[in-house]
């Protein structure tokens, strides 16, 4: 690993300018993602910023909503009683992710901002447009049963590995930035970006901008939540697909719906059309059937990724169905 | 009288227990020597080709670096390349990878420098700053492309009856004209080992000409040849220590290019030098279970008598040794078929070698085989463990001879009793748990109840209490504990008065630990030195004695640290003075197997029943309920004894539903680089496994009765659960691992 | 006490310079003359040394550590190879087996994925700060009757895992043992003993 710099500072405002001056330098949080990825020399930051010692470690209501500071721990958000009331999707989400003591180092500005786990992109030996513009895609044809079914381009077809931000999306947060222009709201769904041309740019923030907080809208979905995740053994490993679902029922009757898909794309994929499909029909899995047909349009596999073709769609409707029965 | 607890059998705690819940038990990267220097190595990024150039320049100005050693500037080593086998096991053919030795690249990752340096931050960062260049040449890393190629190891061409010789009895192929058959071809992916601890050396030149090594292996002895050969030293300046090997699962019956240029390292910088493996080193240079593509044919009639199979397998090894291993012995001994046919071949790519890892070629055979006998019974529409009971060998059919002991049946009755076998339907999706299908398989397992040769060495020591050494290492199974049982109830001394030493190249010599033969080789070597301990006792007491020198050698009790005489309650010697006026009371003591190996076949056996669910909609596969029994002769300690039982059982899930190690063969390179792409078992994977033992003993093998445990633990739990999942689906799942794309 | 951090707030230009330079003679041009003719004495070690290392003030189980580190040592490699504290393990080096899990201020982490200067006045325990003197901790008892383990590499990650799982409050049944222990791989699988040693320890009602 490279040597770099360490400075801590005490104030947002000092961390910002350290990273918006200087190009090659990092916040550092939990590092859970950061340090692993140094190891290995796929991030190389001559300087980190360690904003761990700014205040933005508070869950708290706000504005008829949750907002969640940057800086709470995965396991704190999970077992805060707020979050299990309010957002019982967001806890779910969380403790399907990682392990508990990964979950009491990751934060949940860390946990957005998570690297592709595509072993293309881990390797620095083989072609990885993220990794290093212009190399090609490794994953394309190559080994890709890990990878993306939506929104992929021919320059990276890589899916991000973040439980937490498919809730998030689903839930209509909004992510607080502070940055060296001043402060600004992103919506969550605007948070994570497709890769196009340019696949080394995971996320829409700006050079030097930093997470302060998450906002969740308080919302009708408290009881039927779900996040079903299905993984190659039974805990402690990225999904193969996942999906939430949250329901808002009259008697049987769907009143609100929202649905998302992780590991399916480069972002946590909200499925809006699917959502408004399920509004007024009854909570069925004839219906969560109809709902998945919609949300898998467009979707489409590689070599050796084509079971995703089917296994979203019917992990969705898992979800579904455990929704309703929760 | 003697009234001391009888201590095998008993569920006697570790004797290092405590040292390894304190993390006061030390590993070989955990030796603190004065000087200490740390080594990291480079690895070539093709998998086949030559080293054009190798720029170490920045590498070498780095602060802190000690020294940067590549094929151009490594000692040249005096000796033939290190071995390193496990004597139970057929050797292998062709030589380990010489490390720094030419430009040659013989697989990727391929350490081409090793980079010694102050700390290991330093070292790590210099080691990036090595660059290479390579003149490539086209390589091949996939056996399916390469199945053409395959031939017949060299061991069975020299040697018709090698067990990788082909094997035939009554027609060849004979199943192709049987009236009711069934072909099917199977697939164990490339597996690896990955024990928690990482592979690590620590290299120390006491002297110009000594050596010492704190190395994870599983044999002491054999790694001390290696490198006294390897560095033209005689055996007795090398020592090797293993008290401690955190895990190794046949990963440490090698020694690999690591430790050869760890010690080349040491002797560069003339300091300690430490190498400790990362993750993704354990993958490319430290073996691993072979991809395997496996065929069998097999015809029974009506009434569920098998009448022929046919096995045949190709599997993985490298370009520079014949890796070979057992896969189809447990087919040609298991059933009990007049027509048998297997044909063993290698098929050799640009891959680091593959070694023997748990249950090694047995496990892969068994997930074929017992995926067949399941397959044959359903097509026969008769229960699978009816149609293994039609099918039982009451003497072994492939060497003709009898069985030393066998107790196969009473382990099928107990399985089916615990998990319920009575629940299982014939007819696949029977059963449901709410939304979860539910099934049941079984799977056996067999291997060779091997004992070789091996010393001990025990001495009363002044205070009474008995020391004993060997050679040996413990990985994990208890070794240690289980030969203080031994000889504690051999002696009539209580456990917490014996200590019994192990790890180390130094003491009495002892296998290899490896095969499942530890307690079958060693365990009789411990029992006899504290036999001919007591004999020399005995001498003692009728020594300084009267009423012991008259009387008869059967009248002399062992109580706990006293002589009695039976019939003569005043007669009493201390161990304790006896061994103060003797001055010492050292007894070295070599046992080795008789001759009833010639007379009968040896094997433990046992059998594993899966209860699974299986998500109907997203292809989750959960074990809900595990069973294994075993018939493994006399146990020497039910609760360690029953922890590898249920470790195999763990290991044996892993196989089944998640490992599998994957090239990208466009560059010759894993893309499973860790832990979280090779997925191994998880707490949440294991349902609590229960265990059931025989517990008779064998009569021949050994005094003790013993059979051997480590292997059969995991042989056949696969195919118990691609059985389980085949009843709870009705989805076959021939190509392992059963991960969730494979049954939507 | 937790001691301020030393770590100075502004680094001048001379040492980041340095510091993005892959050798150091290429560095010498940018620093003070003292410091480049003891390099080029050959004095490489004490030079780079002054550029490198950080203070980094630690309790670790109960004893109070004054340092001079890297910052890109990590605890784990700190505890290892600095402070010779061998039983906290490395397993994987990633965050992907656990046997590296420590305290820090009471929770359990991974100490191999974050760097030691980051828990500057923290406070850290591992395997060897569990037990009471000679008197061992409920678990570590529990873990031997049980025999909750086999090669032990794992282990002490195990216990330190298992000990945090009861506090958390997180083992009040054998599934949810499982699930908030899956971050401590055992490759040995002596999974179902360890089950047992948590639930007898839960279950024993002494303080953990």
């Amino acid at each position: 690993m490279n040597q770099f710099q360490y400075v801590r500072p005490t104030k947002a405002q000092a961390a910002i300018d350290a990273v918006a001056k200087d190009a090659t330098a990092s916040f550092i949080a939990g590092g859970t993602n950061l340090v692993d990825l140094m190891k290995r020399g796929v991030m190389t930051p001559q300087k980190l910023v360690d904003i761990n010692r700014l205040p933005f470690a508070k869950i708290e209501r706000e504005n008829n909503g949750l907002r969640i500071g940057a800086l709470a721990l995965n396991s704190a958000v999970a077992d805060d009683k707020q979050v299990r009331e309010k957002q019982p999707l967001l806890a779910l989400a969380l403790n399907a992710g990682a392990s508990a003591q990964l979950r009491n180092m990751a934060t949940v500005g860390g946990n957005m901002m998570q690297r592709t786990r595509c072993p293309y992109f881990y390797d620095t030996t083989m072609p990885c447009n993220k990794r290093q513009p212009g190399t090609g895609c490794g994953a394309l044809e190559g080994i890709n049963r890990m990878h993306a079914i939506f929104g992929f381009s021919d320059k990276c077809i890589a899916v991000h590995p973040s439980d937490m931000s498919v809730a998030l999306v689903a839930l209509d947060a909004t992510v607080l930035v502070s940055g060296p222009k001043g402060d600004r709201r992103v919506a969550f769904a605007d948070f994570h970006r497709l890769p196009g041309d340019m696949p080394q740019k995971d996320t829409n923030l700006e050079p030097g901008e930093l997470i302060t907080a998450v906002d969740i809208p308080d919302g009708p979905f408290t009881k039927h939540v779900s996040y079903y995740k299905v993984r190659e053994r039974a805990s402690y490993a990225f999904a193969l697909v996942s999906a939430a679902a949250a329901l808002e029922l009259d008697g049987n009757t769907i009143k609100a719906a929202r649905l998302a898909l992780g590991g399916v794309a480069h972002k946590p994929w909200r499925l809006t059309a699917a959502e408004q499909m399920l509004v007024g029909k009854p909570a069925t899995e004839a219906t969560f059937q109809q709902a998945a047909e919609v949300a898998m349009q467009g979707a489409k596999a590689f070599k050796h990724n084509a079971y995703k073709l089917k296994l979203a769609p019917n992990t969705l409707i898992q979800a579904l169905k455990t929704a309703t029965a929760a | 009288m003697n009234t001391l607890k009888k201590q095998i059998g008993a569920g006697m705690n570790r004797v290092d227990g405590r040292l390894k819940v304190t993390g006061a038990a030390t590993y070989s990267a955990e030796y603190e020597l004065p000087g200490i220097t740390y080594a990291v190595l480079v690895g070539s990024t093709i998998a086949k080709g030559r080293l054009t150039s190798i720029d170490t320049k920045a590498a070498e100005r780095a602060p802190g670096v000690l020294a940067v050693i590549t094929y151009l500037n490594a000692p040249k080593l005096p000796g033939p390349k290190p071995e390193g086998k496990d004597p139970s096991q057929p050797q292998t053919v062709g030589n380990p990878l010489q490390v720094l030795a030419n430009d040659r690249i013989r697989f990727n990752d391929q350490p081409i420098a090793v980079v010694v340096a102050d700390t290991l931050e330093r070292a790590r960062y210099a080691a990036g700053l090595v660059k290479a260049q390579y003149a490539q040449e086209a390589h091949q890393t996939n056996l399916e492309a390469n199945k053409e190629k395959a031939f017949l190891p060299t061991q069975a061409k020299k040697n018709p009856k090698s067990p990788a010789a082909d094997y035939q009895r009554g027609q060849v192929d004979a199943y192709k004209t049987g009236a009711l058959k069934l072909e099917a071809e199977y697939v164990i992916p490339t597996e690896v080992h990955h024990p928690m601890e990482l592979q690590a050396i620590t290299a120390h030149w006491e002297a110009p000409d000594r050596l010492t090594l704190y190395d994870k292996t599983q044999g002491t002895m054999a790694t001390r040849r290696d490198f006294a050969k390897q560095w033209g030293l005689p055996e007795a300046n090398v020592k090797v220590i293993a008290t401690f090997v955190g895990g190794a699962f046949g990963n440490a019956l090698h020694s690999w290019p690591h430790e050869s240029a760890a010690v080349m390292a040491a002797k560069v910088v003339n300091r300690p030098v430490k190498l400790m493996l990362t993750r993704e080193q354990m993958f490319t240079m430290v073996g691993y279970r072979p991809y395997t593509w496996q065929k069998i044919g097999m015809s029974a009639t009506a009434d569920g008598k098998i009448t022929a199979i046919t096995h045949e397998s190709i599997g993985q090894t490298s370009t520079y040794e014949e890796f070979t291993e057992s896969t189809l012995g447990q087919t040609r001994m298991m059933y009990q078929s007049p027509n048998l046919t297997t044909r063993y071949r290698l098929a050799a790519l640009d891959i680091g070698s593959p070694i023997w890892m748990r249950g090694p070629g047995e496990a892969t055979g068994a997930f074929a085989l017992e995926s067949a006998m399941d397959e044959m019974a359903f097509l026969l529409k008769i229960d699978p463990m009816e149609f293994r009971l039609r099918n039982y060998t009451d003497q072994d059919p492939e060497k003709n001879k009898p069985w030393s002991s066998k107790y196969l049946k009473e382990c099928y009755q107990a399985g089916a009793e615990r998990i319920g076998w009575n629940k299982r339907q014939l007819k696949p999706g029977m059963l449901r748990d709410g939304e979860w299908l539910v099934g049941y398989g079984m799977g056996v397992g067999t291997f060779g109840a091997h004992r070789g040769s091996s010393k001990a060495a025990a001495q009363l020591l002044p205070n009474g209490t008995v020391l004993l050494q060997s050679a040996v290492t413990d990985i994990g199974p208890g070794t240690g504990t289980a030969m203080t049982q031994i000889a504690a109830d051999t002696l009539g001394l209580a456990p917490e008065r014996i200590r019994f030493e192990w790890g180390n190249s130094d003491f009495a010599q002892a296998p290899t630990q490896g095969g499942s033969a530890i307690v079958n080789t060693v365990g009789p070597a411990v029992q006899d030195a504290c036999l001919a301990l007591k004999d020399k006792l005995r001498e003692l007491a009728a020594a300084s004695n009267g009423a012991f020198a008259a009387a008869r050698k059967e009248d002399v009790a062992f109580a706990d640290g006293y002589l009695t005489l039976n019939g003569n309650p005043t007669a009493r010697a201390n161990y304790a003075d006896l061994v103060k006026q003797a001055g010492g009371t050292a007894v070295t003591v070599e046992s080795k197997a008789g001759s009833d190996g010639q007379k009968y076949s040896m094997y433990s056996f046992s059998v594993h029943f899966a209860e699974v669910r299986v998500h109907p909609l997203t292809g989750e596969v959960r074990v809900s309920k595990l069973v294994s029994c075993a018939d493994a002769g006399t146990i020497i300690n039910e609760k360690t004894a029953g922890n590898q039982m249920k470790g195999g059982a763990v290991g044996g899930i892993g196989m089944a539903l998640m490992e599998h190690a994957i090239i990208d063969d466009r560059f010759g390179r894993y893309i499973t680089k860790d832990l979280a792409d090779y997925h191994v078992p998880v707490h949440a994977d294991a349902p609590a496994v229960e265990v059931f033992f025989v517990n008779q003993p064998d009569p021949y093998v050994n005094a003790l009765g013993t059979k051997g445990i480590g292997e059969i633990a995991t042989i056949g739990v696969a195919p118990a659960i691609a059985n389980a999942v085949f009843n709870a689906t009705g989805k076959r799942v021939r190509e392992l691992p059963i991960t969730p794309d494979k049954l939507i | 006490m937790n001691t301020e951090p030393k770590v100075p707030a502004n680094h001048d230009d001379n040492r980041r310079t340095f510091l993005k330079q892959s050798s150091l003679l290429t560095a010498l041009a940018f620093v003070p003359g003292p410091v480049a003719s003891a390099a080029a004495a050959k004095l490489d070690e004490r030079v780079s040394e002054a550029f490198e290392q950080v203070p980094l003030s630690l309790k670790v189980n109960g004893k109070k550590y004054k340092l001079k580190v890297e910052p890109r040592t990590t605890l784990l490699d700190l505890l290892r190879e600095n402070l010779n504290l061998n039983g906290t393990k490395k397993g994987c080096d990633y965050g992907q087996c656990g046997a590296c899990t420590v305290y820090v201020d009471g929770q359990r982490v991974n100490s191999c994925l974050s760097f030691a200067v980051m828990h500057d006045g923290k406070e850290i325990t591992t395997i060897e700060g569990l037990a009471d003197g000679d008197q061992l901790h409920p678990m570590q008892e529990a873990f031997v009757k049980h025999d909750g383990f086999q090669c032990g590499y794992c282990t002490p990650g195990q216990i330190m895992s298992a000990v945090a799982c009861v506090r958390e409050g997180h083992a009040d049944s054998e599934g949810e043992i499982r699930e908030y222990m899956s971050g401590n791989i055992c490759r040995c699988g002596a999974y179902t003993n360890i089950v047992a040693a948590i639930q007898e320890v839960k279950n024993g009602g002494k303080k953990v």
